[in-house]
């Protein structure tokens, strides 16, 4: 997220969309509080009545997957209304920005769509800006019709009070409240704050949905400020810290691309392809070459491009989790590590998952639990002796029982030290990867097809005497250093391209460099001293990047370097210098001669990350289109009643086995259905469902359904209840409370079903598996899944 | 110096982190729960769970309220239990805990009768049915942290600052504060006169009794009301006494007189 | 009917078939009662942290020691105000209360978690609880019953001296005698003082004590009417009609002081209209009010009624029934609503309970065929016939 958790103290409005922080990030709800006792409003939009909204001072309850058309309606509002930030929209957002005269948009389609090999798709490029050369051109008066700001205008004029009311549900007079309350922060001395979590982004239009929040943020200038900021609350404990080291698969660390070969094939294309020649990533050749170095060590050098041969490339195909279990059942992988992960409970359509598994030669499982994925061969109702994979089961240490760091939403890395020895043969995770390595290496000692990606790469974290890897050394890896003489690197301002540092991962720079009052490096610090008073806490462990806390906060200041809200001040310019309470996001002083910038060269890109340097409230960097469009979950009760587009038509659907879908408006199965989470229960359950105080708390599956709809369907709270969506059946217990109620949509009811997702058939408390009904359809940007709204059908069982 | 703790109903999201907490730190097992269609299982406190936060989901006019309310021992002032057990099993401490000497100090003299669970007037002390020699069991505000100057576990994990810990006076001043500076609370301060003041207290924005709270009390300390009579037994046994010993040597005498004459004479009615 | 004799030594005791019955009934406790000790309360009762007290106490003890009233009422009427004429009666009276004692006693340690530390209350002074004052008041009353009744027990087992000094001591014995069970009648209900917000205001008041000593001192004479009449019909002897008679008179002005006290507080404490409101407990209330004490006071008051064996036994049997009631309306009733959840005595529950008063029946049976504490037979002849249809036969 832009800004971090502490933080939300200072917010005057919160805006918490698809995220139930009360269930999933409890810590959070203390910061909400202390805003809400100096008088923040909350607004929560979510299709339940939740533990969060029960906080809230509006709760708008909107059918799921209709956020665009809710986020949409607030734009039209505030721009209608004019309740937005005129002065940051004009100067920090992309509002003034001309686009070109390609750019146009028809029933929900954008210009540039074209069928290609029966598969749907845009040329983007009709969305570009208009230039002069390299300048883009603009219109200061916001009034050019092809400026950013008039086909914002435009576009956002479909969603309306009335036609957001009947897309949604929420009543006018309630959604007018909300769009007023939270557009009351498009002023100068207010902020708003917009958290946001799975029920944004678990759609077939998630990364649009997420898009929808920055644009928000942006029109009420709410970026870069303190109490403000578009604020993803992360999931796992350390999925931030896993994502900045590049556990997705089409990132290498520090979210760099992941080379292609057919895009990428040398270390210059790489370099020409992926470099900007504006905004901070303009460096990006730097982070590259030095992460190579960090690998490869003595065998990079310019020579031989650093061994950007070395590096894995992808053959530009999809390898995201749905692809990857597709690909199992259609018998093409061949093995398969479930490395701190279940997905036997938490990939869509588990079922499907379960059995592609059995296509396996062999599955390795590195968990602390034999869960479903470790058991999938004996699971109910199949016969183990038929499943010819082979399974390993590696134990694995629990955070408590290792070292390491952890870095929060708010992209605070946290070193954590071991509290206990972790129990029987359990190993840390770092262990078992450097026995693996060294396994591996140890095979291709008497050769093989390519191994000196593998013999030469850089391992030396051994300490004579200790038995776990030295991660010492793997820190200061991580954090970067100089090759002549091993100077622990303090920021990637230092890195170089010619080979002259080494740097594994360019947004954790400094997070290793020693902190001369702590006298521990900064990830380790505890530090509780803030001058700001804004909860900064600077020398509190240390924030990527460079210890920024807010990022963007140039943005907090007006062009001339004044804090639009004194009581907020990050940067502030007197005149001479900068003063700062944060680590300015912007050249606060030049490069070479150290001097002080003035305001106005910052001024001009506030968003040093992207090559226009300016909020985009228009981006052609989506696949789906440059502005947000309401468009119906792939399986939906309705018609899209704004245009004739029914679905995002880059939606990813699957073949064969994940293949099966509800056609709109079935009438087998009536109800929409969400799946969300319980603060007992911890994703898949592994641990929770293994822990007996837990397990009281929470001890069986449940589908909640309206008082209203129970009585329809006789049905009673703890009955038996059969769920089932196109793709399978589960059975529970009914959940019946008015937190689930129906909906009047476009003048007809639709009733919903919430299913929690914990349970699957390992552990003490075992349950149905609501990912046996989830369809396996994607976001194109992203690829997660739709799990956030499908159909279903409910029955007493 | 007394110690307390201000629950803040406003402030609590229901996450029972306090609930495992207390049985993480007092070693208390899980219990075998079944669905319960109101989310907040356990259903009750017992002898193995002396904490619970109860979810309350109220309807009113269309607009839902759910709140989430710890219960717990409230360390009176002047502890029901205390008093009312006959072997002094219940002590008010001067941290402000009310402990149960047999587990806490190791000096066994209860009985098992249960008249502290009926005396008890939020019901809090529960009882090891399944035990062949059962302990009461309650809250016991950690009391070996107490000791230490640590906050209660319940109150160390609480997330949002619903659970306050402190001095007592300051605790009481501090929800005085909140409720005066804020017109969304309930101008009341569940345990300040509660039963002659507890040490654990409550502010809500929602009326305390649509969430279960046992409202317009006594404020009369417990203790009092038997103590009001007790104190009358020496009384009554010499008074009594004396009137009976008077009566009986008057009637005597009288008997003794009447006697010769009217004991063998037939029983007749007096009418 | 035919039944044997059992002889040991000098001792007898008819064997009936009833008296089987009661006998296999004490048996069956005494397997339960091992149940009881080894599996612990949870496992054989349905008591729970709702209802931690259930028919044990709410019964046993409470009506037990209510029942046993009789006991000091009749020895304050006869002892201490020297009515004489109610001499006769007053040995059976006493006897019914030290066994009504003892099975409280022993009720209360089948009742008590910890029964192994049940003799600590002497040595551990909570002098503060109500409790503390009902513990040792039945201990100690307990103790002066046994001695009382060592009267009756060493006019059979000849033992001179000992007799010379309990009939020495007698006079203390019998008024402190009568205090202890003052207090603690009342203390019974002192209990239930605390249970404020708790116990339905219809049955709370700062005045239980007095009501609970006054009916357990009214229950007396009905009890022993009721219980006389039962008596005489299982041992075929002419009921002591008179006696019991203008005994209840004395029960039916107590009553109707009782029911005026009743409703003053009812009525100062403003919760005179909860009686009349339609909920289960002003049924249950009501029930108790005008069952247990109108009726009875009426048919007292009514001299035909009064005068028949048959009426002065049935409205006794309703004052001893609206007390039972009284006790369990305390226990049970005023307390659902505030503790919520339900409590139905256990099959082990019962067991025990009926092993208690099957005990009870025994040991009275045995007690009145051994020693003299039945009134002198004025009307022998009648002896025989009434044997025939013994209801304890
Ligand atoms: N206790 C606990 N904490 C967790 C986790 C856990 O499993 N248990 N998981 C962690 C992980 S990995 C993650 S990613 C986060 C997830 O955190 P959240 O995203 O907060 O979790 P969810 O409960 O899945 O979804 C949030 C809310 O989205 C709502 N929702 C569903 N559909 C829609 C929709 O279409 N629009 C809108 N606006 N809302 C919708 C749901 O009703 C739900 O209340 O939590 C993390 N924290
Ligand atoms: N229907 C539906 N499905 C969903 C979601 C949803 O909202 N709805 N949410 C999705 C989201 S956001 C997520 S993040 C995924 C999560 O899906 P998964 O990541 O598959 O689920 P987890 O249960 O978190 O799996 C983590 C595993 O790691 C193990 N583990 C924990 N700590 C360690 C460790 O230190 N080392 C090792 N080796 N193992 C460890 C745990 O025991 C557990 O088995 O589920 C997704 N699935
Ligand atoms: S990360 Fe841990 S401490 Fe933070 S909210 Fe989640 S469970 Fe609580
Ligand atoms: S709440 Fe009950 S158990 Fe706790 S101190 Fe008060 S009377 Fe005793
Ligand atoms: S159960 Fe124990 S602690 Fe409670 S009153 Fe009886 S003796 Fe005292
Ligand atoms: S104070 Fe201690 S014993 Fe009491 S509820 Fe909290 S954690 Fe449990
Ligand atoms: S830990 Fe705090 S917020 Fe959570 S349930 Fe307990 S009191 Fe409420
Ligand atoms: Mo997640």
């Amino acid at each position: 997220m832009t800004n971090h958790f502490i933080d939300y103290r200072n917010a005057d409005a919160f805006l918490i969309i698809g995220a139930n922080p009360a269930e999933n990030h409890p810590q959070a709800m203390r910061w909400i509080g202390m805003a809400k006792s100096k008088g923040a409003k909350v607004i929560v939009v979510d299709p339940r009545y939740t533990k969060t909204a029960s906080k809230a001072d509006i709760h708008v309850r909107i059918r799921p997957g209709t956020d665009i058309a809710f986020l949409n309606g607030m734009m039209n509002y505030v721009i209608e209304n004019n309740l937005f930030f005129y002065d940051y929209v004009l100067n920090y957002t992309n509002a003034s920005c001309l686009i070109s005269t390609d750019y146009g948009f028809e029933e929900g389609l954008f210009s540039g769509a074209d069928i290609k090999d029966g598969k749907f798709t845009y040329d983007s490029k009709k969305w570009d800006y208009q230039k002069d050369g390299d300048e883009i051109k603009k219109d200061p008066t916001l009034q050019d019709p092809r400026c950013v700001f008039q086909i914002l205008k435009q576009h956002m004029s479909r969603y309306d009070l009335k036609t957001v009311s009947q897309v949604t549900g929420a009543p006018e007079s309630l959604l007018r409240e909300a769009y007023d309350a939270y557009g009351a922060t498009g002023k100068r001395d207010k902020a708003g704050n917009l958290i946001y979590c799975m029920g944004i982004t678990q759609h077939s239009y998630g990364g649009q949905n997420v898009r929808g929040t920055a644009m928000v943020q942006l029109l009420l200038g709410n970026i870069g400020i303190a109490g403000g900021g578009v604020n993803a609350q992360r999931g796992e404990s350390n999925v931030q810290g896993s994502t900045d080291m590049a556990m997705l698969y089409h990132y290498i660390p520090g979210y760099l691309n992941c080379p292609v070969a057919p895009k990428h094939p040398t270390l210059a294309e790489y370099i020409e392809v992926e470099t900007p020649k504006t905004s901070y990533w303009s460096n990006k050749p730097k982070f590259l070459i030095s992460m190579l170095k960090a690998w490869y060590g003595e065998a990079a050098a310019k020579e031989n491009d650093f061994c950007y041969d070395w590096l894995p490339k992808l053959d530009g195909k999809d390898h995201s989790h749905m692809a990857i279990f597709e690909k199992m059942d259609e018998g093409a992988i061949k093995g398969f590590f479930a490395w701190g992960q279940n997905p036997a409970v938490g990939g869509p359509l588990a079922s499907a998952g379960r059995k592609a598994m059995e296509k396996l030669d062999w599955m390795v499982s590195v968990d602390m639990f034999p869960t479903e994925t470790a058991t999938f061969w004996k699971r109910p109702g199949v016969n183990p002796a038929d499943i010819k994979t082979e399974v390993f089961m590696l134990p694995a240490a629990m955070s408590f029982e290792k070292e390491g760091t952890v870095s929060n939403s708010g992209r605070w890395i946290q070193f954590r030290w071991k509290a206990v020895d972790p129990p029987g043969e359990a190993e840390s995770d770092l262990w078992i990867a450097d026995r693996l390595f060294k396994a591996i290496r140890n095979e291709y000692k008497s050769g093989g097809v390519f191994t000196d990606p593998i013999m030469k790469m850089v391992w030396d974290y051994d300490t004579p005497g200790m038995e776990e890897p030295d991660i010492n050394k793997i820190g200061i890896e991580i954090n970067g250093y100089t090759i002549a003489d091993r100077v622990t690197l303090d920021s990637f301002a230092k890195l170089t391209n010619d080979g002259a540092t080494a740097c594994g991962c360019w947004i954790f720079a400094g997070y290793w460099f020693e902190d001369p009052d702590a006298k521990l490096p900064a990830c380790q610090r505890r530090i509780d001293t803030d001058k700001s008073g804004l909860g900064l806490y600077p020398k509190w462990s240390f924030a990527w990047p460079l210890n920024r806390r807010i990022v963007y906060n140039r943005c907090s200041c007006d062009p001339a370097g004044q804090p639009w809200d004194p009581k907020r001040t990050l940067v502030q310019w007197d005149g001479a210098k900068w003063v700062t309470n944060d680590v300015p996001d912007f050249g606060a002083k030049d490069a070479k001669t150290k001097e002080p910038t003035p305001p106005e060269k910052s001024a001009k890109a506030p968003f040093i990350m992207v090559p226009e340097g300016l909020g985009k409230l228009f981006s052609s960097g989506m696949k789906d289109g440059p502005l947000t469009v309401h468009y119906e979950p792939v399986e939906s009760p309705v018609k899209n009643l704004i245009s004739k587009q029914q679905n995002n038509p880059l939606a990813t659907k699957r073949k064969g086995n994940f293949s099966k879908l509800a056609e709109t408006g079935s009438k087998e199965f009536p109800y929409v259905c969400t799946t969300h989470r319980v603060i007992e229960h911890y994703q898949s359950g592994a641990i929770t469902r293994n822990s007996p105080w837990l397990v009281e708390l929470m001890p069986e599956m449940f589908a909640t359904i309206s008082p209203q709809l129970a009585k329809k369907l006789g049905i009673k709270a703890g009955d038996d209840v059969l769920v089932s969506s196109a793709r399978g059946e589960i059975k529970c217990k009914a959940n019946v409370l008015p937190i689930i109620q129906p909906m009047i949509i476009n003048g007809s009811i639709v009733e919903m079903i919430g299913l929690p997702w914990h349970w699957g058939y390992a552990g003490l408390a075992p349950g149905a598996t609501a990912n046996d009904l989830t369809p396996c359809v994607g976001d194109p940007n992203t690829n997660i899944p739709e799990s956030k709204a499908f159909l279903c059908n409910i029955r007493k069982a | 110096m007394p110690k307390g703790v201000l629950v803040d109903v406003s402030r609590c999201i229901g996450c029972r982190s306090c609930q495992v907490a207390c049985k993480s730190w007092n070693d208390l097992p899980a219990t075998p729960t079944s669905f319960n269609n109101n989310w907040d299982n356990p259903p009750d406190l017992t002898a193995t769970n002396w904490t619970r936060v109860g979810y309350h989901l109220i309807e009113k006019e269309g607009q839902l309220k759910w709140r989430f309310v710890k219960t717990q021992c409230m360390h009176c002032e002047y502890p029901a239990c205390e008093a009312a057990c006959f072997t002094h099993s219940f002590v008010k401490t001067k941290e402000g805990a009310v402990i149960y000497k047999p587990t806490e100090l190791n000096q066994d003299y209860c009985v098992g009768c249960r008249y502290c669970m009926i005396a008890c007037p939020f019901s809090v002390p529960k009882f090891e049915w399944d035990k062949s020699f059962p302990f009461v069991r309650k809250c016991r505000f950690c009391y070996d942290r107490l000791k230490e100057g640590d906050k209660p576990a319940c109150v160390t994990v609480c997330p949002t600052g619903a659970l306050q810990f402190g001095e007592k006076e300051e605790i009481l001043a501090e929800a005085h504060q909140r409720i005066d500076s804020n017109p969304n609370y309930i101008k009341h301060v569940y345990g300040e006169k509660e039963y002659g003041g507890t040490s654990w207290m409550y502010i809500s924005d929602v009326p305390f009794e649509e969430l279960g709270f046992k409202t317009n009390v006594s404020e009369k300390p417990i203790p009092l009301y038997s103590w009001n009579i007790l104190k009358w037994t020496p009384w009554i046994f010499v008074g009594w006494g004396a009137i009976l010993t008077a009566l009986y040597t008057y009637n005597k005498r009288r008997a003794e007189v009447h006697h010769e004459e009217e004991m063998y004479a037939p029983v007749q009615d007096e009418e | 009917m035919n039944y044997k004799i059992w002889r040991f030594g000098k001792w007898t005791f008819r064997l009936t078939s009833t008296r089987y019955v009661l006998m296999a009934l004490v048996a069956i406790m005494v397997v339960a009662a091992i149940f009881r000790f080894v599996l612990g309360l949870g496992a054989v009762t349905n008591l729970s942290d709702e209802w931690p007290w259930g028919l044990w106490i709410g019964f046993d003890l409470l009506c037990g020691i209510a029942l046993a009233g009789g006991g000091f009422s009749t020895a304050l009427i006869v002892h201490v105000l020297h009515k004489e004429k109610y001499a006769p009666i007053v040995r059976a009276a006493l006897v019914t209360s030290m066994l009504g004692y003892i099975i409280a006693l022993v009720s209360l340690l089948f009742d008590i978690g910890r029964w192994h530390n049940c003799w600590r209350p002497f040595f551990y002074w909570g002098y503060h609880s109500v409790l503390f004052e009902v513990f040792w008041c039945i201990a100690l009353y307990t103790l002066i019953q046994v001695l009382e009744f060592g009267d009756i027990f060493f006019e059979r087992v000849k033992s001179r001296p000992l007799k010379g000094i309990l009939e020495k001591i007698m006079p203390v014995l019998m008024i402190v005698g009568i205090i202890l069970p003052t207090l603690h009648q009342s203390s019974l209900g002192s209990l239930f003082v605390v249970a404020v917000d708790k116990l339905n205001p219809l049955w709370w008041s700062m005045i239980i004590p007095f009501f609970f000593v006054w009916s357990a001192f009214f229950l007396g004479p009905a009890m022993v009417t009721f219980e006389g009449s039962l008596a005489a019909r299982a041992y075929g002897r002419q009921p002591e009609t008179e006696v019991y008679q203008s005994l209840v008179k004395v029960t039916m002005w107590m009553m109707i002081v009782y029911l005026i006290v009743k409703i003053i507080d009812l009525n100062t404490r403003g919760v005179f209209s909860l009686a009349f409101n339609g909920s289960f407990e002003s049924n249950m209330f009501l029930l108790e009010m005008i069952g247990g004490i109108i009726i009875p006071i009426i048919m007292y008051a009514i001299p035909s009624i009064r005068k028949s064996q048959q009426g002065v036994a049935v409205a006794s049997f309703l004052v001893v029934a609206g007390v039972v009631f009284n006790r369990a309306n305390v226990n049970f009733t005023g307390m659902a609503q505030a503790v919520g959840g339900s409590y139905f005595p256990s099959i082990w529950e019962w067991l025990i309970t009926l092993g208690f008063w099957s005990f009870l029946v025994l040991a009275y049976c045995f007690i009145a065929e051994n020693f003299g504490i039945l009134p002198k037979e004025e009307h022998g002849a009648s002896h025989a016939a009434g044997a025939q249809k013994s209801i304890a036969g």
